[in-house]
């Protein structure tokens, strides 16, 4: 059985001449004990696909089969319940709430799930310890590292002890040690049994992965399983042979690796709006640099 | 639920701590509002209690008998109307009406009360501030009133031209404390002081409060001044037996209304009946003001309405998260209304403090006692909750609504 089963979703924004098409007649079926990275330039759908599988978002075509039910049929409670129980969300930029200690933090979830204060505050405490922050307990985020608060955050996704864990772009905000710290912690957490899914730019954190996803313009173009340990085939590709954007690229957020793509030519995406472009360039040029 | 609650009573007492001055300016209007609706009706209790105390002075037993509108309409259900259109034609006692009250089975003591005006002149000139009631000698006993100097007038009087005054009529017409045995005038004929009362309990809207500064001369005194013009007022009467008062008072409207040819143009009234009107009249003002005051509560509920409007969009980011990580709708709703509520229930908590505080200066600088009861506490401090309960919804509901994907975005 599929823990994550998509068949021909597609994900449309706006109206009239403004539609984009976020997802494109999407299939992919994850299993259980999967750790899956999903790579493709900016505004290729990554995120949305996330948000679609995290139950954040719903498709506007297509199905979609998460833990064998149909989302479509969730009702926004129900919805909400699998969030809390059976999905963790790490996020780039940690979104921890600014008022709350970490502890509080990460702590939040159970509360939602009515655990009862002194429990709750136990239970996350220990998970902070899990993660290795737990001498920042009673920091507030904006007083911890951006490493640390990533823990924290993970610590947050992992409290509820989810099925699968969703992290979207967790390194992107990091340095290469945090995001080092950051991607052992969520293969340690794929070995205690859990589905890990996560999106990334860099092609060196596919190491960590056993299968990766590529996509562009919201459709997936190549899906290659591998051994953990090893940069992906087509990444290694974007690394190492690829030659460098032009400028007319960089300009268009078009990355090295779309041009390494086997299956699609790199086409320059004419949808995408202006802002999700800018933060494109500076990754590809760090991806340049390694 | 319960610790989430707690949660959320903290995560709300936070959010104030956060932006004090703003949740200040938006509390403003349900303090005001709460404040003058317990000063109001606190005001309106005082007057109350203190009118009740007044005629628990006087005694329960006195009968008041006092002119009356005639109304042209027959239909009582319309009377309070009457009072606005058709003709009314009040009514007057006259000297038989006293004679006829006192031969009443059951009446002990008769005191009718005459008003003389104007043309009093003391030691200091022209005094306008008060005026002459003629009375009969057994006036201070039926009113339990003392005399501070001097003896009131006695039976010998009659025909007499003497005086008493009232204690702030004593002040304003002579330059003497003790103004015994001075001479000043009534319409030219010269009064001799005979005795000063006491400060009359002064009740506010009762007439015991005009008697400290008018004159009692004589009755009769001030029929054969006035050549018989001097209208009787008010007449007092007290029963042999006190428990006997309801049948003294049924026998009295029966013999006065014979003596006025079949009609009512009178009233007979027991002081508890007094007591009645003077409070319907201070219930209806209460609730009157109280109403407006009412408005500005209202009024600071939708202050309090907006400000979460504003916390609502500010910090759609945070409901976007709370979202992402399994709050559900209600949950967020009941956040934002415990948000709400605690903002309006400390409004309402400091309104209180401010009604303690104006009542403490009432009582201080003015002769008004308002009597804050622990009810109408209760009760503002339940509306003011309520006042964030139900305006915080619509922006809770905002809140609760919000797509999670759209909250997430929204920086």
């Amino acid at each position: 059985m599929a823990l994550i089963e998509l068949q021909d979703v597609s994900k449309l924004y706006g109206f009239g001449d403004a539609t984009t098409l976020a997802l494109d007649e999407v299939n992919l079926i994850i299993e259980k004990g999967e750790f899956v990275a999903v790579m493709g330039p900016s505004g290729s759908g990554k995120s949305t696909l996330m948000h679609v599988i995290g139950l954040l978002d719903r498709p506007s075509h297509g199905l979609y089969k998460f833990n064998d039910r149909k989302v479509a049929k969730l009702r926004p409670n129900q919805a909400a319940k699998m969030r809390r129980d059976t999905i963790g969300f790490i996020f780039q930029s940690f979104n921890l709430l600014p008022r709350l200690t970490a502890l509080e933090n990460v702590a939040l979830p159970l509360a939602y799930k009515g655990v009862s204060l002194g429990k709750r505050l136990k239970q996350a405490s220990n998970m902070l310890d899990r993660v290795g922050i737990q001498s920042r307990e009673y920091f507030l985020p904006g007083q911890l590292s951006g490493g640390q608060a990533q823990c924290a955050a993970i610590a947050r996704a992992l409290v509820n002890e989810p099925k699968l864990i969703i992290a979207d772009e967790p390194t992107g905000n990091l340095d290469s040690a945090a995001s080092r710290l950051v991607m052992e912690l969520l293969s340690e957490v794929h070995k205690t049994g859990n589905t890990v899914l996560f999106v990334t730019h860099n092609p060196e954190l596919t190491r960590y992965a056993t299968r990766v996803v590529y996509m562009h313009d919201g459709a997936i173009v190549h899906d290659e399983k591998k051994a953990l340990g090893q940069v992906a085939d087509t990444a290694r590709k974007s690394l190492y042979r690829v030659p460098m954007t032009t400028e007319e690229d960089d300009l268009a957020g078009v990355s090295a690796l779309m041009k390494a793509l086997p299956s699609k030519p790199a086409v320059r995406s004419k949808r995408k709006p202006k802002s999700r472009k800018a933060p494109a360039k500076r990754k590809t040029a760090r991806g340049k640099n390694r | 639920m319960k610790s989430l609650t707690r949660g959320h009573l903290k995560a709300g007492i936070d959010s104030l701590r956060g932006s004090k001055m703003r949740n200040f300016w938006t509390m403003l209007g349900v303090i005001i509002g709460v404040a003058s609706v317990i000063t109001i009706v606190g005001i309106g209790e005082g007057i109350k209690q203190q009118i009740t105390g007044q005629i628990h002075h006087l005694g329960k037993d006195l009968i008041t008998v006092r002119p009356a509108a005639l109304h042209t309409g027959n239909d009582t259900a319309n009377a309070n109307l009457n009072l606005l259109s058709g003709v009314n034609i009040t009514g007057s006692l006259h000297a038989t009406d006293v004679t006829t009250i006192a031969k009443t089975n059951g009446v002990s003591t008769t005191v009718p009360l005459s008003a003389v005006t104007g043309g009093i002149r003391g030691e200091n000139g022209a005094y306008q501030d008060g005026l002459v009631i003629g009375t009969t000698p057994d006036l201070p006993s039926l009113l339990n009133q003392s005399m501070a100097y001097g003896a009131f007038l006695t039976a010998e009087d009659t025909g007499v031209h003497a005086a008493v005054l009232g204690l702030h009529a004593a002040d304003a017409m002579f330059n003497e404390d003790v103004p015994l045995g001075n001479e000043f005038t009534i319409h030219g004929e010269q009064f001799i002081v005979r005795g000063i009362f006491n400060d009359f309990a002064a009740t506010p809207l009762s007439e015991e409060a005009s008697f400290n500064n008018a004159i009692f001369i004589p009755y009769d005194v001030a029929q054969t001044l006035t050549n018989d013009t001097a209208a009787t007022y008010e007449i007092l009467a007290k029963p042999v037996h006190s428990g006997q008062t309801g049948q003294v008072v049924n026998s009295l409207e029966q013999r006065l209304k014979q003596a006025h040819g079949g009609q009512t143009d009178f009233q007979v009234l027991q002081q508890n009946q007094n007591l009645t009107s003077s409070n319907s009249i201070v219930d209806l003002l209460t609730k009157l003001i109280s109403g407006v005051a009412a408005i500005s509560l209202l009024v600071g509920g939708i202050g309090i309405m907006n400000v979460m409007l504003v916390s609502v969009t500010e910090r759609m980011h945070e409901i976007g998260i709370r979202k992402a990580i399994g709050a559900t709708n209600r949950q967020i709703l009941s956040q934002f209304i415990i948000e709400a509520s605690v903002l309006s229930l400390s409004g309402g908590v400091i309104g209180i403090g401010v009604a303690f505080a104006i009542d403490l200066g009432l009582r201080l600088f003015t002769n008004l006692q308002p009597v804050i009861s622990w009810q109408i506490v209760v009760i503002a401090s339940g509306v003011s909750l309520a006042v964030g309960i139900i305006f915080g919804t619509i922006p809770a509901l905002t809140a609760a609504r919000k797509d999670p994907i759209d909250a997430l975005r929204s920086q």
